[in-house]
């Protein structure tokens, strides 16, 4: 595990500087002026709260609190950071669409186990292709500080029940796996959720396995 | 008289395409409604734009203009493009967008 201290701040901020001017949100899905709040509760495992604006289609910059709770050693982490996003490549066909985004930024983080604020940060990718029927991406999102390092990956698969419009209320089944490493969770968390969109908002609400609650919430204006 | 039916005829088109107050675009990559609404926002800034139609399932975006008022091709691609989208083809009509909704809630076989 590499921490900051081995890696160096300055290779750490050189990094954060490299990826900040060229970045859009991979998550945050937007346009251009315009706004994207999203929540999310991760299965009592991570919570986060991101808020974007977008100066361009490609291009979104913001803020977020990440928040998680190890289900391996009782250590919680709490990051507060800034982050640029961007767009690197769309494809744009008569019926389907596919993104590559990219993502980096840098905060603070905190954790249960050691007074005081750690420097920490960030860079993440997303691939992703829909169609009106079919929906999958892959994510990975790695955070660093000198007291953890750790990283998120998530695989998404999405089938419609049926072609939505602009007018109509876009529903989604989609199976999600998601696995976590810096001792976080151990094994890979399969969730099923329920995915439902219309106008500028979004909604996403699931169940792990073992009963656990995911939800997701966003909202563009 | 072949002269003057021929400038009559040019006359016409010009004036038809001078005074078209729906536009109609098919566009790639409209594939999800909450990712296409940047398109709506975009080109409701426009001033000649008075309402704006768009159907995922006919990859349609329709403008409808100020009377006499046109939005040249080149704004149009820059802001589907801005948009994150990319415009196929761009037709000018006389149908209006009542016209246009109306055709698109039709049972399509």
């Amino acid at each position: 595990m590499k921490s900051v201290s081995q890696f160096g701040i300055v290779g750490a901020l050189v990094l954060a500087i490299a990826l900040v001017p060229c970045s859009s949100s991979a998550k945050p899905i937007g346009f251009a002026h315009g706004t994207t709040v999203m929540a999310e509760y991760g299965a009592g495992t991570m919570e986060e709260l991101q808020v974007f604006y977008a100066p361009r289609f490609n291009y979104f910059i913001g803020g977020g609190h990440l928040a998680l709770d190890s289900d391996v050693d009782a250590r919680s982490r709490d990051i507060t950071y800034v982050r640029r996003n961007y767009l690197v490549k769309r494809w744009n066909r008569e019926g389907s669409q596919a993104n590559v985004f990219v993502w980096g930024g840098f905060g603070s983080a905190n954790v249960n186990t050691d007074a005081g604020s750690h420097f920490t940060w960030n860079a993440g990718i997303q691939l992703d292709y829909e169609t009106r029927r079919l929906y999958g991406s892959l994510k990975s999102d790695l955070q660093k500080s000198s007291e953890f390092s750790h990283r998120i990956d998530t695989l998404q698969l999405g089938l419609a029940p049926y072609e939505h419009d602009y007018d109509t209320v876009a529903t989604w089944f989609v199976v999600q796996g998601r696995r976590y490493t810096g001792e976080i969770f151990d094994g890979t968390e399969w969730i099923l959720l329920l995915r439902l969109f219309k106008g500028g908002k979004w909604i996403e609400v699931g169940s792990t396995s073992d009963g656990r609650l995911r939800a997701m919430f966003m909202i563009n204006f | 008289m072949l002269k003057s039916g021929i400038a009559a005829l040019a006359l016409f088109m010009l004036s038809s395409n001078a005074m078209a107050e729906t536009i109609e675009l098919t566009v790639n990559g409209l594939v999800c409604a909450f990712c296409a609404q940047g398109i709506e926002k975009t080109l409701r800034k426009n001033p000649a734009v008075t309402d704006v139609v768009v159907s995922l399932e006919d990859k349609l975006v329709a403008i409808a203009t100020k009377p006499g008022l046109d939005i040249p091709d080149q704004d149009l691609r820059k802001a589907l493009t801005d948009s994150g989208y990319d415009v196929k083809t761009i037709a000018r009509t006389q149908t209006t967008l009542g016209g246009i909704r109306a055709r698109l809630k039709k049972p399509r076989s």
